[in-house]
């Protein structure tokens, strides 16, 4: 620690901290426009020149490393005047009509010359630049508030990664832009409008902000994003039941300042007239039951409209599916009843949905989106570890040696933890990126490994092997805690860097760098934080790339693997990494909405534990046999076993495989009730429609990636009659319960909020057992949290694994369900963009995100358009053993030839009719979403 | 190769120079070129073998002269006699120089008396005050060699410094004879060379860098272009014998985009020198390995400003950064990095050839050794000068100058261009040191020395410095970006009569802002030609304001 | 992307060169674009594109590069050049009357071109020959101590002759 003083206070630092930073930590203000705690400094601004004795001229404090015994002074007469001239420079430069400006009252410039006393430039020429209108929904560029304070430039650098603008020109005529200063549109932007939250001045503003009132009229409502599991902490800035614009925060502890794009500009779905405000009953069930007259059907291939439901109260509506559900418990018993619970909702949602159907109706049939999602992950480290989840925390990324990323798109998928990523390479981490698709990460990439669609599980068992050949491996980590380790050794012999680069088509050096990087730990440049360890630390990442694949569980094996050989696992920035899609399927998957485990993973067969649980709830028992999965439900309904389905907020009509055989299925169904926020393509097929008030209205808890329970917050209060899906939830249970007699001792059914719901949650999952309603402040806490003393956990498996010793895994390299053949020669890779999310219920009801990618499109490699007579933005037709879909062509790079690309978000083009069902992963059930093949045309 | 290489080619270079009799060097340096230097040559060529004297006369091409406004120039060297340098040649001229040594034939004697005779309007002798006053120790071989030829330069003592400190020195022995020598960095701050090199080979880290700065941005300077252009190998024999101290393996030479002569004959040097095994892998067999690449800057004065020119380096925006770290702790690529500016690297190769106590005899206390100027603006010998530190400018000036043209009188000279202040005539028996200099709020800069007269009007001259500088801004801190637009928009009013005092007080004011808060150099010292001349000719300035029109 | 009327264009096979003598570095960026300037006259967007795509450099950051240094230049060049020098030497020594003839006499202002495309008029920082100033250099050829009236003589003939290549 370094000792100086600060305006006669006495501080003490750690070694390399800059004055303004040991000032600002000691709520000494300095005057400061272009300093960011994220960003580099840069001195551009000069206003936060401080006085150090010893040197003849004031210098700038954010640049001024802390020595021991300084004495620093930060305010004095001198001081007062150089940055009241430095200040009259600025205005100079500037309108200053603060009177209209919306940025008023949040403005760094307007705030020091107000405590400067500048009213006007005292300077002759009153400067100015020329204003420029970019025409895009999200942000406006006003060049005339501009003061080239540079953070923007440096953000959208240093942290984004997209580089999509610039300081352009120099001297004074130099000018934000982008490249040849054309609109945001034509440039690398991802419109994350992380520049507009850095500008101190009214340059960049959020277009929903004009004109919409000053900045001290706003509220302030803080909750997480209810788009994907990073989880990231939103500041709403509200006026009346209106959103006026979003923005982080630097008390977000997961995301700070920054969000992506839909987070910060994605919210104005929640008051799209299309927003379900009243219970509806479908007019043939209304007819049947005496609520209207007309005598209507829904035809065989018709999808409903809102014009054929009817709205009913909530009492009748919750009544009617109680009887519904109870019925059919009592005609053809509990298992032909299932359900889908849903990753969009907080814990307590899924925590008492997961209930009713176990404690009250009785089944395990409950499953969601998991399942297409990191099933094969929880399958895969459960085997391995004992149990898993990401092993360490997001903020420990930008620290890391080396990172290896696969099978994830993490720009598109999870933008805040790719500006960790982005970070870290910065500050000269390797980035090894295995990956078949040129995705924006193989811009920072040290070493990107384009692997043929299918064999990247080659490469994987490959640096194993060559781990082992060239004692790279941790003997250490592998005697102290694991075993099996021999079957393991055995298992990679045969698989050479030359094997594995004759099938992935990979240089078999660059599988050794590769294999070298990761084991070691290896940085580009710049000093580690681990310096002083014999070896650097390397973390593994990866999402649907490794999971959706019919082999998903040995895939992750192998991962887990390499991490265990290696021993980057147990220590900071390290781990095995699976990076959980929506926001709350962590949570989700905790609550026990999965067919075969209770809150907290207790598997319904462990019969101690089921009692248990049991018990809790005032049961004797509760159903021992693992539900249905989502995959298998389908089938089910199908064939009949199952006759009624309950689903909550998903949307299995665009997500599921095989769509056609997915809506067959749900027709078949006696009774379909369907709890939403919009009329999804499922609900479009429902019986009975619950309207669900949405993420922004809300109160619970949610979980994230990185396995930390936060509180949400409701934002604006529901339209109509929506209401939070627990109450839904909770006055079904009361019903059915009351209907099927089986009204346990204490009654299960009397939550009146969600905090009550919690705190049973902590009771009665381990995991959980400290995280206590009253305990998630702003931080929230990450599991597990066994009592309630407990500060939560950072790094999973840190001194033992939940299975005790990590067990290795042979596994061996299986090839996709579907190989290229003459007729359908081409390999179709699902997945999703930056700008819409899943079945795009949400963000293709945002103006500016529908803006930014208004339509359905398809990626194709040059060499397969031509020889496909197929050209850019022409219409195809894509045709796979299952089906066919008509979108546009998009001639790009980003697909290798024999390899297209198309996400699932597009109703009108939905990739999931293409996609197979039959071949699942054995362990986790999950479908080859990630590979199928197709065969592509062009439309005249 | 090996030390003892460097005197067989020596001796092969004497046996092939004794063949000729005498030998004419034609200037090929930019100055002369322009002035005509090329056509000279292809008469001296031409009429070499008209008089079948290709035997005896043999026409090579130096590096600059010297006297560049006097040029194009031509000298004539005969062993054993002073050397005689022809000035303002032209085609006809040049044929009867060679001419005169045909009539002469073997007749030494007679030779030099004829040319003597009838060509005596154009002879400047050695003796010219030009020279006289001169001292060289970085130029002393230019104009004497091929600068095309690494054997020339090895004949005439090449490489043997870096052989020696090779051989014979530990790293820390090299840092330390720069340090007792004295020398400070010739690139305008004068920092004492010797212990940045100190502190550079003290760093630990196993990638280190050094830079050569050849970007010499001083508009009205030129220094530099002369010293890469004719002594490209003194400069990289420099930078080897640094690399060595520092502990460096890679080197770069970063060349001003508008030199490209300068370019040209570095890369030729550079391949010569890795040819010959100088520059590579082990070199004269130790384990000492350097490479050195060129990289061209593109019109930016800022880059000459070290933080600039790394960035420019790694393919980025020229943009200073904050200083410390300075580049000895992080340069490059965030690694040790030594930057010296060519001149200071051409002193490296006498400086350890005749040794640190023979350098320091030469200069001042504080400032040793000699200093390159490019004398220019009104003067009657325009040019390239060594001198030694301490000389004042009145004999730079009325000496080696020749004093002004057309009996006007001088008035000021401007030294360090747009960085550097005026200096008027009551201070003209200041020695040129960097001190004294910095005293008059002039500072001794590159080496750019332009002479004003009677007829120059200094806020004019101020605001011509203040349009460069806000010209060439970088932009990042607000002072320089927008002060010295302001300062120059002052200007303007003031230089067009349409100024009140209080325009010339805020100038001032704000000169003394930018100065003081500006985060690099150019900013900080940008308001120095509007400081001086407002410390010197303040009344020019009150003129300019009385005679406001209304 | 790489349209392929500059794909096709001979000129860009300098400008590979020197990616390859670089192994596409981005840190090359400079050296590449003064290549690519010499062997087009002039960084075209296509041009700009290309050489961000080879190099893996962010197009944003190829353009703020390329803005910021004076000798890179986004619009053709006039049929003939002149330079004229206005470094301090020859600034004192009356270049700011040349440049001042030359614009009247042309009707263009330096750093311009003529309407009919004939002439492009520069200035430069010094062109390293104070000695001789004022210096300009015409169509590649510097000439020392200029004075307006025989400068714009000069220009006028090398612009009414066929152009250099
Ligand atoms: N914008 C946006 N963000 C989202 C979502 C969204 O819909 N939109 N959804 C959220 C959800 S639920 C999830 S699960 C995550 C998913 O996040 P990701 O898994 O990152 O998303 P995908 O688009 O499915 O991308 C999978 C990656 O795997 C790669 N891949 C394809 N085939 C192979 C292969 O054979 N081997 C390897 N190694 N890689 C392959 C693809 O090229 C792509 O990079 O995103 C979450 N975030
Ligand atoms: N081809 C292909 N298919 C895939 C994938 C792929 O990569 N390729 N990825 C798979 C993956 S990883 C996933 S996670 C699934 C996702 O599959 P789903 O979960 O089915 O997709 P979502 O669109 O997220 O569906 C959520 C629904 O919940 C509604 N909703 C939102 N908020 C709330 C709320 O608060 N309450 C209620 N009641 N409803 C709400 C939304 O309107 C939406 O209709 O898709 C899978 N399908
Ligand atoms: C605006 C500015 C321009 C500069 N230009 C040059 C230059 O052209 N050549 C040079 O050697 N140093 C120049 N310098 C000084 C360098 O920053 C650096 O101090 C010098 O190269 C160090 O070399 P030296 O120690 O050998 O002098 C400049 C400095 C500033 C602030
Ligand atoms: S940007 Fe700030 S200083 Fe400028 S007008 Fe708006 S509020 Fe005032
Ligand atoms: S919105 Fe994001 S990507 Fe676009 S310019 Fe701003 S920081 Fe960069
Ligand atoms: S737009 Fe805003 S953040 Fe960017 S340089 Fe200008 S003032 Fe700074
Ligand atoms: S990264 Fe995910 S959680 Fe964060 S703002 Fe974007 S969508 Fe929301
Ligand atoms: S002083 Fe001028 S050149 Fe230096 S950093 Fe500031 S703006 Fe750039
Ligand atoms: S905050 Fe330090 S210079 Fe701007
Ligand atoms: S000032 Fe013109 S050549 Fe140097
Ligand atoms: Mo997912």
């Amino acid at each position: 620690m370094i000792t100086l003083t600060i305006d006669g206070q006495t501080l003490s630092v750690k070694p390399g901290t800059t004055a303004l930073d040991a000032a600002l930590a000691h709520d000494i203000d300095i005057p400061r426009l272009c300093h960011h705690p994220e960003l580099k400094p840069s001195g551009g601004c000069r206003l936060c020149l401080v006085e150090v004795e010893g040197r003849p001229n004031p210098v700038p404090s954010c640049g001024l490393a802390c020595e021991q015994g300084m004495v620093v002074h930060t305010q004095s007469e001198q001081l007062t005047a150089l940055r009241r001239d430095t200040l009259d420079l600025f205005v100079s430069d500037h309108p200053l009509d603060c009177v209209t400006c919306d940025k008023a009252g949040a403005c760094s410039l307007q705030k020091y010359a107000y405590e400067y006393g500048l009213t006007e430039t005292t300077h002759d020429f009153k400067l100015s630049r020329t204003l420029y209108q970019d025409d895009n929904p999200f942000f406006i560029r006003d060049h005339q508030y501009c003061i080239l304070c540079g953070k923007c430039t440096r953000v959208c650098d240093e942290v984004v990664g997209a580089h999509a603008i610039e300081i352009v020109g120099r001297g004074f005529g130099s000018h934000v832009g982008t490249a040849f200063d054309g609109p945001m549109i034509d440039s690398s932007c991802v419109f994350c409008g992380s520049c507009v939250q850095v500008c101190p001045t009214a340059a960049l503003l959020p277009v929903s902000r004009l004109k919409q009132g000053r900045e001290w009229e706003l509220g302030h409502k803080h909750t997480i994003c209810g788009y994907c599991g990073v989880g990231c902490g939103i500041d709403f800035r509200t006026k009346g039941n209106q959103i006026v614009y979003a923005q982080g925060f630097p008390e977000a502890v997961v995301n700070g300042e920054f969000l992506c794009t839909k987070g910060r500009f994605g919210w104005d779905f929640v008051q799209h007239p299309d927003r379900l405000t009243r219970p509806l009953v479908r007019k043939d069930l209304a007819h049947q039951l005496g609520l209207i007259d007309e005598d209507w059907a829904l035809g065989p291939t018709q999808r409903a409209t809102l014009a054929d439901f009817v709205p009913v109260s909530w009492e009748a509506a919750l009544d009617l599916v109680a009887d519904k559900l109870a019925a059919a418990v009592q005609a053809t018993g509990p298992d032909s009843v299932a359900s889908l619970s849903s990753a969009r909702c907080t814990n307590e949602d899924n925590y008492v949905f997961q209930k009713l159907m176990r404690a009250t109706i009785g089944t395990n049939n409950v499953d969601h989106c998991a399942r297409l999602c990191h099933a094969s992950t929880v399958s895969g480290l459960a085997m391995a570890f004992g149990g898993g989840a990401m092993t360490n925390s997001i903020h420990e990324i930008r620290d890391a040696d080396c990172l290896f990323v696969t099978g994830s798109n993490t720009t598109e998928s999870h933008p805040v933890i790719s500006y960790e990523m982005v970070r870290a390479v910065k500050s000269g981490a390797n980035l090894l990126l295995v990956d078949p698709r040129r995705i924006p990460l193989a811009e920072h990439a040290t070493l990107w490994l384009q692997t043929k669609p299918g064999t990247d599980i080659y490469v994987f068992l490959a640096m194993a092997h060559v781990i082992l050949r060239e004692g790279w491996a941790d003997t250490d980590f592998i005697t102290r805690r694991t075993e099996e380790f021999e079957v393991f050794a055995k298992s990679v012999e045969l698989f050479t860097p030359e094997l594995a680069a004759l099938e992935s088509g990979v240089p078999a050096d660059n599988i050794v760098k590769a294999a070298r990087m990761y084991a070691l730990g290896e940085r580009a440049g710049g000093v580690s934080k681990y310096a002083d360890e014999p070896r650097g630390h390397s973390g593994i990442f990866w999402a649907m790339g490794i999971t959706q694949r019919r082999n998903g569980t040995e895939m992750v094996l192998s991962l887990a693997n390499l991490a265990m050989v290696t021993g980057q696992l147990s220590k900071p920035s390290t781990g095995v990494n699976p990076l959980r899609g929506q926001s709350n399927v962590q949570g989700a998957s905790d609550m026990g909405a999965l067919p075969d485990v209770l809150p907290g993973y207790q598997k319904v067969v462990d019969e101690p534990k089921r009692k248990a649980m049991a018990e809790k709830w005032g049961l004797a028992d509760l159903p021992a046999q693992p539900g249905l999965t989502v995959t298998e439900v389908m089938a089910a309904a199908h064939d009949r076993r199952v006759r009624a389905m309950y689903v909550m907020g998903e949307n299995p009509m665009l997500s599921d495989p095989n769509l056609e055989h997915v809506e067959e299925s749900l027709r078949k169904l006696d009774f379909l009730a369907v709890q939403e926020i919009f009329l999804s393509e499922t609900a479009q097929l429902a019986h009975v429609i619950l309207p669900a008030a949405s993420w922004l209205e809300k109160d619970g808890t949610k979980t994230n990636t990185e396995r930390r329970v936060q509180l949400i917050h409701p934002v604006l209060k529901s339209p109509g009659e929506a209401k939070p899906d627990w109450w839904v939830v909770n006055e079904l249970g009361k019903r059915v319960e009351a209907r099927l007699g089986k009204t346990a001792d204490g009654g299960l059914w009397r939550f009146t909020s969600p905090a009550q719901i919690a705190d049973e949650i902590a009771s009665v999952t381990p995991t959980y057992r400290g995280i206590v309603h009253r305990r998630l402040g702003e931080v929230g806490l990450t599991w597990p949290c066994p009592s309630e003393d407990h500060p939560g956990t950072t790094i999973l498996h840190h001194t033992t694994f939940t299975r005790g010793l990590g067990k290795f895994h042979a596994v061996g390299a299986r090839p996709p369900v579907e190989q290229p053949d003459a007729e359908y020669p081409l390999v179709l890779s699902t997945g999703r963009v930056i700008y819409h999310y899943h079945t795009g219920t949400m963000s293709r009801r945002s103006a500016p995100l529908h803006w930014r990618d208004p339509r359905d499109w398809v990626e194709i490699n040059a060499v397969d358009a031509q020889a496909a007579g197929i050209e850019d933005a022409s219409p195809v037709v894509i045709r796979s053993r299952r089906g066919e879909v008509k979108t546009l062509a998009r001639i790009s790079e980003h697909v290798p030839a024999g390899v297209i690309f198309l996400a699932f978000h597009w109703a009108e083009a939905p990739a999931n009719i293409l996609t197979q069902d039959h071949t699942v992963d054995p362990y986790a059930k999950i479908p080859e979403f990630k590979l199928c093949t197709v065969r592509v045309e062009a439309v005249n | 190769m090996q030390p003892a290489d460097l005197q067989t080619i020596t001796a092969n270079e004497e046996k092939s120079r004794a063949k000729h009799r005498c030998r004419l060097w034609a200037c090929g340096s930019t100055a002369c070129l322009s002035s005509g230097a090329g056509e000279v040559r292809t008469a001296l060529t031409a009429a070499v073998k008209e008089h079948k004297l290709a035997g005896e006369v043999q026409i090579a091409t130096s590096g600059c002269q010297g006297l560049c406004g006097n040029g194009p120039l031509v000298r004539r060297e005969v062993e054993g006699e002073a050397s005689i340098t022809y000035q303002d040649v032209d085609p006809t001229l040049a044929r009867q120089i060679v001419a005169a040594e045909a009539r002469s034939g073997p007749d030494l004697a007679a030779a030099s008396e004829l040319a003597a005779g009838s060509l005596a309007a154009h002879i400047l002798p050695e003796t010219h005050p030009f020279f006289a006053l001169q001292h060289k120790v970085a130029l002393a071989l230019n104009g004497r060699i091929d600068p095309e030829r690494i054997e020339d330069y090895i004949a005439h003592g090449g490489y043997a410094a870096l052989a020696k400190v090779l051989t014979t020195m530990t790293p820390e022995q090299a840092c330390d004879e720069v340090k007792r020598s004295g020398l400070r960095g010739r690139g305008g701050a004068g920092f004492p060379t010797g212990i940045k090199w100190r502190a550079v080979h003290d760093q630990a880290g196993e990638r280190k860098y050094v830079i050569a700065n050849g970007d010499e941005g001083d508009p009205g300077a030129y220094m530099d272009r002369t010293v890469m252009e004719d002594l490209a190998h003194q400069v990289i024999e420099g930078m080897l014998i640094a690399a060595y101290a520092v502990g460096a393996q890679q080197g770069y030479l970063y060349v001003r985009g508008e030199y490209p002569l300068a370019v040209k004959r570095l890369e030729k040097a550079i391949r010569a020198a890795n040819r010959q095994g100088l520059l590579g892998k082990n070199i004269f067999g130790t384990d000492f390995s350097f490479t050195l690449d060129i990289r061209i800057g593109a019109g930016a004065f800022v880059c000459g400003e070290e933080t600039a020119l790394m960035a420019s380096v790694e393919g980025n925006r020229g943009v200073p950064r904050m200083r410390p770290p300075y580049p000895a702790q992080s340069g490059l690529w965030g690694c040790p990095t030594l930057i010296n500016n060519v001149e200071t690297f051409a002193n490296i190769v006498p400086l350890f050839d005749k040794g640190a106590e023979q350098f320091a005899s030469v200069g001042t206390e504080k400032s040793k050794g000699t200093k390159i100027f490019a004398l220019a603006g009104k003067l009657k010998n325009t040019g390239l000068i060594e001198v030694p530190m301490g000389i004042t400018l009145r004999e730079i000036v009325f000496a080696i100058g020749g004093g002004i043209p057309n009996d006007k009188a001088f008035k000021a000279a401007q030294t360090g261009g747009p960085s550097g202040g005026c200096i008027p005539a009551e201070h003209l028996d200041t020695p040129m040191d960097y001190e004294s200099l910095r005293a008059l709020g002039a500072i001794m800069g590159s080496g750019g020395l332009i002479v004003l007269d009677e007829t120059s009007s200094m806020p004019d001259v101020a605001r011509f410095f203040m349009e460069f500088c806000a010209d060439e801004s970088c932009g990042k801190c607000v002072p320089c970006r927008v002060g010295t637009v302001q300062m120059h928009g002052l200007l303007d009013k003031i230089v067009g009569k349409q100024a009140t005092n209080a325009d010339v007080e805020k100038l001032q004011r704000l000169g003394e802002l930018v100065k003081r808060t500006s985060l690099c150099g150019l900013g900080q010292s940008a308001p120095n030609p509007v400081l001086s001349t407002l410390r010197y000719f303040r009344h020019e300035y009150d003129a300019l304001v009385s005679e406001r029109q209304a | 992307m790489s349209t392929s009327a500059l794909t096709n264009d001979p000129r860009l096979k300098l400008v590979d060169r020197t990616i390859k003598k670089f192994d596409a570095r981005g840190d090359a960026l400079l050296e590449v674009l003064n290549t690519a300037q010499e062997a087009f006259g002039y960084l075209s967007p296509e041009l700009i594109r290309y050489v961000g795509h080879e190099l893996h450099v962010p197009l944003a950051r190829v353009y703020g590069v390329a803005t910021f240094y004076h000798l890179f230049t986004f619009k053709p060049k006039g049929e003939h050049t002149c330079i004229i020098c206005l470094g301090t030497a020859c600034y004192v020594k009356g270049a700011g009357d040349i440049v001042a003839a030359l614009e009247r006499d042309f009707e263009v202002k330096s750093g311009g071109t003529t309407q009919d495309g004939k002439l492009s008029l520069t200035t430069a920082r010094c062109l390293g020959s104070c000695g001789l100033a004022p210096m300009i250099v015409v169509d590649g050829t510097v000439l020392a101590r200029n004075e307006p009236a025989a400068t714009v003589e000069r220009v006028r003939a090398a612009t009414t002759t066929k152009a250099v290549s």
